[in-house]
Formats: C-alpha cells, sequence, structure tokens
C-alpha cells in the first residue's frame, strides 16, 4: 500500500471517490469496538460493497480524522463524501430508510 | 470523572429546553454513555446537526473523559414512537475489555 499519511487531502479524496466508507476501530469481521461492529453491520445490511478504513492500524489515525471531520469520536460513517455521524445515526438513518435514499441520490447526480 | 448526573446537567446546559434527558452508563466505567435527548429544538434538523449541539459543548471532555457517546436526539413526536432501547456496545464488558481494547484513543494504548 502507498503510504497514506491521514491529511485532510487524503482524507477528502477517499471519502469522495469511493460512495460508502466507514472509519471504525478493527474490520467488518474482527471489529474492536461495539460501536464499530454496530455500523459496520448497518453498512453489511445495506448490502453495496463499501470502504472500511481500520484506524488503529496508525497512532496518527484517530486525531487526524476527528480534526479533519470536526466530529470526535470513532466510527465515522461516510456517504457520498458527506460525514452523516456514528453508528447511532447510520442505524437510524438505515432504519428510516433515509440512507438509502441518501446513496441512491448521490449516485444520480 | 464524569457522573450521570453531571451528563445530565451537561446535556441540559446544551439543550437548554430539552423535555427529557436520559443517561445511561453503558459500563460503570463512567467514560461510556447512552444519552437520550427530547427537544423540540432538534425540529426540523438532520441528525448530525442535531448531535453537533451537544457534542460542541462537550468538546473539552471527549476523549479525554467521556471516551464513547452514544446519541439519541429525538423531537418529541419521535420520542413518542422511540422504544427507548439502549445500545449496549460491551455486553461482557471485563471480558471483551480485557481482550479487545475497547479505548477511542489509537495504538500506544492497547500496546
Amino acid at each position: 500500500m502507498s503510504e497514506f499519511n491521514w491529511t485532510p487531502d487524503e482524507l477528502t479524496e477517499l471519502v469522495n471517490t469511493n460512495r460508502l466508507v466507514l472509519f471504525m476501530k478493527g474490520t467488518p469481521e474482527m471489529p474492536q469496538c461495539g460501536f464499530s461492529n454496530r455500523a459496520a453491520q448497518v453498512l453489511r445490511a445495506l448490502e453495496e460493497p463499501f470502504v472500511s478504513v481500520n484506524i488503529l492500524t496508525d497512532p496518527r489515525a484517530i486525531p487526524s480524522v476527528c480534526e479533519w471531520a470536526d466530529f470526535p469520536t470513532m466510527p465515522q460513517v461516510y456517504v457520498h463524501g458527506e460525514l452523516i455521524g456514528g453508528s447511532d445515526i447510520a442505524l437510524e438513518m438505515y432504519e428510516s430508510g433515509e440512507l438509502q435514499e441518501m446513496l441512491a441520490e448521490g449516485d444520480s447526480e | 470523572m464524569p457522573t450521570v448526573e453531571w451528563m445530565e446537567d451537561e446535556v441540559r446546559k446544551a439543550v437548554p429546553d430539552a423535555i427529557e434527558v436520559t443517561v445511561v452508563d453503558l459500563t460503570g466505567g463512567q467514560d461510556h454513555f447512552h444519552v437520550r435527548v427530547v427537544s423540540p429544538t432538534f425540529e426540523g434538523m438532520r441528525p448530525l446537526p442535531r448531535q453537533r449541539i451537544l457534542l460542541g459543548h462537550l468538546k473539552p471532555y471527549i476523549p479525554s473523559e467521556i471516551h464513547a457517546l452514544d446519541l439519541k436526539c429525538l423531537t418529541p413526536e419521535q420520542a413518542t414512537k422511540d422504544d427507548g432501547e439502549v445500545f449496549h456496545p460491551h455486553p461482557n464488558r471485563r471480558s471483551e475489555a480485557e481482550f479487545v481494547g475497547i479505548n477511542i484513543r489509537p495504538k500506544e494504548e492497547s500496546e
């Protein structure tokens, strides 16, 4: 893997070039936190491909991502480049159908 | 360490017209909290801006004292339909905490 330095430019590019991105502790297969697990399960339930970023692999990750996002906790879910929130909001928006709508709307733009 | 009472007070400062504030200490460790707030302030707001009201207020304490916050920001109408269920991220806290490391902070702590 090429070097990733968690700069605002790199993070912005990452979320803008992938329609669904999850920053989480661990991986969807091996989540290291219950909240991250919940967010991963919500994204899996969408049955759409998503990019997950394990922020435990680099000590720079959490402070960099949290400052860039102006959001203090992990996990974080991005849809078409936009932060929707953590696992609580992801679940809420999935249950209301808003998450699915947001994904589809971004595809048609 | 923030107590449940302290959290309730801070939430009420952040959302002065809150009709209902419920705080649950998720692990007993006074650092993982579930917060349910019901307020007309949230009407017409999307989920993230609702949370930002609280997160902005609590920012100085995250992640130093508050490691995890699970938030439900509801309008009065939504509250009538909400079952009040609380998500517990670490159901078997002791075993999971020991082997997995539940901290919000990165590597240096888990290594």
